[in-house]
């Protein structure tokens, strides 16, 4: 996995993309249980805003030798899915991220708070539970994610979820 | 909670979630390829491959 996150970081030096973060499976990995999952995830701010934004990290894996494989593209062996970001939110997400270190490599990763929130946003079964662990963790401040629940409209979504919520 | 044995329960897998959580990242991901690997031997899927980590 190393090696595809230095991958990812060369794509922001070269100016492939602006910015990047990891999101999904594996961040929440990052701050909670370990949880199967298959792709890493990676929302990025494009370098221009357009129609096909994926065209350039495209371009730039095909000089590599990388191939497609469904949505993802294998970097150095390694499932990477690029996920331009898509709202507010997740731009924020990714303007504001953590820094990991995996082995020898650092790299960017979304904040729990911003992670829960994205999630909350999704709203699929699978999102309000990891909603759900994330809070119930240490690594999510409530005071932080209730100030980007409120810029973000998504109070009340967590205020219903947790209204609603079982333990387990 | 009405059920304190159940309670009980549930309090214990808050404390084992709560030990996960707090391995270093490397074990964390060692761990997922654990599950896929595991996952794989329930369901084949060409897609879904274990990490070469």
């Amino acid at each position: 996995m190393e090696k595809a996150l230095q991958v990812i970081e060369e794509m922001t030096r070269l100016g492939i993309i602006k910015a990047y973060a990891i999101g999904g499976g594996i961040a929440a990995t990052y701050y909670i249980e370990p949880i199967l999952t298959y792709d890493l995830d990676i929302f990025f701010t494009p370098v221009k805003e357009g129609l096909d934004e994926l065209a350039p990290i495209y371009e730039f894996a095909r000089g590599r030798g990388y191939v497609e494989q469904a949505e993802a593209l294998l970097i150095e062996g390694f499932p990477v899915q690029f996920i331009p970001a898509y709202n507010d939110l997740v731009r924020e997400a990714v303007a504001d991220a953590a820094t990991l270190r995996y082995r020898d490599v650092e790299a960017k990763v979304v904040k729990a708070e911003y992670l829960a929130a994205i999630a909350l946003q999704a709203g699929r079964a699978k999102d309000r539970e990891r909603v759900a662990r994330l809070l119930e963790s240490e690594a999510v401040d409530r005071a932080v994610l209730a100030g980007i629940l409120e810029r973000h409209g998504l109070t009340d979504k967590l205020r219903k979820m947790e209204g609603g919520a079982d333990e387990k | 909670m009405k059920s304190k044995a159940a309670a009980s329960v549930f309090e214990k897998k808050r404390e084992r979630r709560r030990q996960l959580s707090q391995l270093p990242f490397e074990k964390k991901v060692e761990i997922v390829v654990e599950l896929q690997k595991a996952a794989a031997g329930i369901r084949k899927d060409s897609r879904r491959k274990v990490w070469p980590i």
